[in-house]
């Protein structure tokens, strides 16, 4: 057996056939490698990473460092909403409504209690993950685009809710939040630590690394498991899904209170960092902005989230920048970038979603393999590479036609 | 005959509106036999399955697998009773590999969480090792070896229809149903799929329901065989018996024009 | 008494609006399966645009009107030939964020283009009321109600007694089976987009005018107009006009009752009765009050 596989096996007419790589990919399988090779390539590219990362904070200005802080917190979020739209396919428009109930519950727990931030900051994620729990299963019965509309509804219900509940949000007027505070650090202040002093925005950039980290972490395993695979299943197709054995109902309820979780996580950082937020924050574009980072970004992927935030979050504050430089482009010339942004995300939705729909990670890949097969080696397969179900790496012509064969409820 | 029947289908009848998807249905199948279901399209054989599989409830009748009656059963708890079903319109998911795929059949199996699994703690994985094992097993069984981590949606029909097989097994079900399982194939692929079934069922004496409208498939597995038309049985008994019967003959190929009884000129011997 | 007859005519004519905006979706997606959730733009801007030609550019009300409408469904009509057409097949998700896009461009270009303030609609009626014993009813909303009548039997008879009314219903049933018998798919779904551009210009003009005005929010309206379409089911016009008149109602009386009889509930809760009303219906009846479960090939 070990030596047919060592061999490039024979592939039958009409099939391509699979690259030299998969014989490793195929030992690793069977579980006969414990861990990956370590290449030195993969190596010294995972040392850059870190060193970039851990970098950023110190090599730009003030603008940009509390830009890349904004990045990492709405990467949190992104990461949240993939999870549920990317890996279960449930379309939902009300990511801002847990996004606003962590940033509440965080802010009352941490200016009116005063409690340490590394309280409220996961008390704000339970908060959020219980109304998922709580939204989830209203969901269950709706699909595709009554599921959207619900999720508008609850968008438009929760800043109802902000603007009467005065008392838990500031009302229309808005509310100041409270900055994270771990003891006797508080990050408004900024942070010494051995004779150094990190300003505010670089605390909250490492916090926020941090969390996204591991919350990365978590969804990579998550998809890796059981619990992936029956998220896909539900993606992909719900009614096979069932049959084989997996209950539709618990995924999805899963899905949204990890979801929500994260929103929340996302939402507290995201509040505490702006230091004042008004009802009129979480509204409808805060959602549609979130779909555009796991679109334009890659749905089911690890970087997708991050590189969906980049572009999000970092767009408008290019176009500021640049605005002094190209008037037309600043709040009293033609357009704000507000607006500019808004009129590039809706361009770069479509485009994306008609061409690429694996998003940025998609294109990349795309590209890694179009360059492999023009030097003659067999594109790179990782064992993860193949076992993350992701619609960002089904092969040339896989995907979206077997999707289309039944897309839910519009399907006869 | 002791012991509970895999499968006891009662005077089923399913009814969609007007139509008359299924009529007084009625057949058992014992623990380990290989029983096939044939009928011209539209007899109603993906309707029955439909029904087994707890997709639709029957208008009229009952269903018992191993005893136990399926009425209250969700789709979802089909794994659990060890009923593994293949789909004609392939249930596969295409954007995952062919090892994702098999492993999912195998979800009812597995119990890490969200916690336990996300968090990667050692139970899981251990876990996780463990039907990987099983689930490669299934897909060197059927011959996928060498596609394990191929994404599902890039291989050819004959490979996906296999892998639905695969998953199947994995599934390590009691009560086997494969929906045309050569639907669409070669003559080369037929073989290699009628021989896959005879090898798994002689290995694990798993019971399987067959449905199937190619003849020559049916014959060399079945031991039993129930024929519908327009949603009737019309014939019930072993394959000889019902290659032979009648009416069966009648349903597949219809009535002789006038002047082309058998027995006068204008007749010419059709091929079974 | 009369103030419920009052608040009773306003929700008539807010559901008159409702029941077009309705309309607008129901035409696209029962021809097409897919839900325009850029519909409140094009409602937007066919407002923005006919009161910009009766304000700036001195055009009588009707004729700014009718380019109003001919340029909102050359819109709708353009993106479905630019995009749309390009994503039949694709996943519902990926047609509602395209629609999405739309959405996002039109409102950010319409402050743009035509700046960020309200402004009226320039019909002819103004703040005009019709006395009647102690009633008293805005013209502006008796020609709404009126309009969309209007509106709401032509298309009627377009679907019932046309030839492409005939193709946008199979269209709509099965897409396949029409194209094998003929129907040009392609122009049925043009129709369709172009027809839901129009109708929601004249949505968009009428819920200009007084009290309310022309502004940027306007589009939000549509989201309105979703519990109407899921009470009526998102596949039955008749579901979408009886809907859309049942939440205008709705909408109406609360605004007008809820401030006495239950002022915890806060100042605008009849901005949410409606979702709220949604919800309850769908976890009721998933599929709306008048909706159908689709069926799914196994």
């Amino acid at each position: 057996m070990t030596d047919e596989l060592l061999r490039a096996p024979q592939a039958p007419a009409g099939s391509s056939a699979p690259p030299l790589g998969a014989a490793r990919d195929l030992r690793l399988a069977r579980g006969r490698n414990g861990r990956l090779a370590r290449r030195p390539a993969a190596l010294a590219r995972r040392l850059a990473l870190v060193v970039v990362a851990l970098g950023v904070p110190f090599w730009v200005d003030g603008y940009w460092r509390s830009t890349f802080a904004f990045v990492l917190i709405a990467a949190i979020g992104a990461l949240g909403l993939d999870v549920l739209t990317g890996w279960t396919g449930q379309i939902s428009l009300g990511h801002a409504f847990f996004l606003a109930a962590g940033a509440y519950v965080g802010g009352y727990l941490g200016g009116h209690l005063h409690l340490t931030a590394a309280l409220w900051i996961p008390a704000a994620g339970v908060a959020a993950g219980i109304l998922g729990a709580v939204t989830g299963p209203a969901a269950l019965r709706l699909r595709g685009l009554y599921l959207a509309i619900v999720t508008i509804g609850l968008v438009y219900i929760g800043y109802y809710v902000l603007e009467t509940w005065t008392r838990f949000s500031g009302g229309p007027g808005g509310e100041s939040l409270p900055p994270v505070t771990f003891g006797s650090w508080n990050f408004a202040n900024g942070v010494t630590v051995a004779g150094h002093t990190f300003t505010r925005s670089q605390c909250y950039y490492y916090l926020a690394l941090l969390l996204l980290v591991l919350g990365t972490g978590y969804v990579r395993n998550v998809g890796r498991s059981n619990l992936g695979r029956s998220m896909v299943a539900v993606r992909d197709r719900e009614l096979a899904a069932a049959v084989i054995g997996v209950n539709v109902a618990r995924t999805k309820i899963r899905a949204f209170v990890i979801s929500s979780v994260l929103a929340g996580i996302a939402g507290a950082l995201y509040g505490s960092f702006l230091s004042f937020a008004v009802p009129s924050d979480w509204g409808l574009l805060l959602s549609i902005q979130y779909v555009v980072m796991i679109v334009v970004g890659g749905m089911a992927s690890t970087w997708g989230p991050l590189l969906g935030a980049l572009f999000v979050v970092g767009l408008p504050a290019l176009l500021q920048n640049v605005s002094t430089t190209l008037t037309f482009l600043s709040n009293n010339g033609v357009i704000s970038p507000g607006s500019a942004s808004e009129v590039v995300y809706g361009v770069f939705l479509v485009v994306f979603l008609l061409v690429e729909p694996g998003g940025v990670v998609g294109l990349a890949r795309r590209l890694t393999r179009w360059v492999a097969r023009r030097s003659g080696y067999p594109a790179p397969r990782r064992l993860a590479a193949a076992t993350e179900g992701s619609p960002a790496r089904a092969g040339a012509g896989a995907g979206t036609d077997a999707n289309a064969a039944d897309a839910g409820p519009a399907a006869e | 005959m002791t012991g509970t029947r895999a499968l006891e289908v009662q005077d089923v009848s399913l009814r969609f509106g007007a139509l008359w998807a299924l009529t007084d249905v009625s057949f058992d199948v014992g623990e380990g036999e290989l029983f096939a279901v044939i009928g011209p399209n539209g007899a109603g054989k993906t309707s029955l399955f439909n029904l087994l599989s707890r997709v639709y409830d029957p208008t009229a009748g009952r269903i018992r697998c191993f005893g136990e009656d399926m009425s209250g059963m969700r789709p979802h708890h089909l794994a659990r009773a060890g009923i593994a079903r293949t789909f004609q319109n392939l249930g596969l998911f295409p954007h995952s590999s062919v090892l994702d795929n098999v492993l999912a059949g195998r979800v009812h199996l597995m119990h890490a969480g969200a916690v336990r699994a996300g968090l990667a703690l050692p139970s899981a994985r251990r876990e996780e090792a463990r039907n990987r094992d099983a689930a490669m097993a299934a897909i060197d069984e059927t011959g996928l070896g060498a596609y394990a981590l191929h994404p599902v949606g890039a291989l050819p029909y004959g490979l996906q229809k296999r892998v639905e097989i695969a998953r199947a097994i994995a599934m390590e079900p009691r009560l086997l149903l494969l929906d045309e399982p050569v639907a669409g194939m070669s003559r080369d692929e037929r073989g290699e799929i009628v021989d896959l079934v005879r090898r798994l069922h002689e290995r694990t004496r798993v019971a399987i329901v067959l449905v199937e409208h190619d003849m020559s498939v049916v014959m060399g597995l079945a031991q039993r065989v129930l024929v519908l038309d327009f949603g009737r049985p019309i014939c019930l008994g072993t394959p000889a018996e019902v290659q032979s019967d009648p009416h069966v003959v009648r349903a597949y190929l219809g009535e002789p024009a006038p002047g082309h009884e058998r027995g006068t000129p204008g007749h010419a011997e059709a091929a079974p | 008494m009369t103030t419920f007859v009052q608040l009773l005519f306003a929700g008539v004519a807010l559901g008159a609006i409702y029941a077009l905006v309705a309309l607008g979706f129901t035409v696209v997606y029962r021809s097409s399966r897919v839900i325009n959730f850029a519909q409140g733009a094009l409602l937007a801007l066919g407002a923005f645009v006919t009161s910009w030609l009766v304000l700036t550019e001195d055009l009588p009300f009707w004729a700014a009107f009718v380019v109003g409408a001919l340029l909102t469904a050359l819109v709708g009509l353009g993106f479905q030939l630019g995009v749309v057409r390009f994503a039949i097949g694709r996943p519902e998700f990926t047609i509602v964020m395209l629609t999405l896009g739309l959405a996002a461009v039109i409102g950010a270009v319409l402050p743009t283009l035509f700046g960020n303030y309200p402004r009226g609609n320039g019909d002819v009626w103004g703040s005009s009321a019709l006395h009647a014993g102690s009633f008293e009813f805005f013209w502006v909303q008796i020609w709404t109600i009126v309009a969309a009548v209007v509106v709401l039997l032509v298309y009627g008879a377009f679907t019932r007694f046309t030839r492409y009314g005939l193709a946008m219903r199979s269209a709509a049933l099965d897409p396949e089976a029409a194209i094998a018998v003929g129907i040009p798919l392609r122009r049925v779904y043009a129709i369709a987009w172009f027809i839901a551009g129009a109708v929601a210009c004249v949505g968009g003009v009428f819920l200009g005018g007084y009290p309310s005005t022309v502004n940027p929010t306007m589009s939000n309206i549509a989201l309105l107009a979703f519990p109407a379409i899921i009470l009526g089911g998102l596949d039955s016009p008749t579901g979408a006009i009886v809907g859309g008149f049942a939440i205008g109602v709705i909408q109406e009386l609360v605004q007008g009752y809820q401030p006495e009889h239950a002022p915890w509930l806060g100042n605008d809760f009849y901005l949410i009765a409606p979702y709220l009303v949604m919800i309850l219906v769908l976890l009721i009846r998933p599929y709306g009050l008048f909706g159908s479960k689709p069926a799914e090939r196994l």
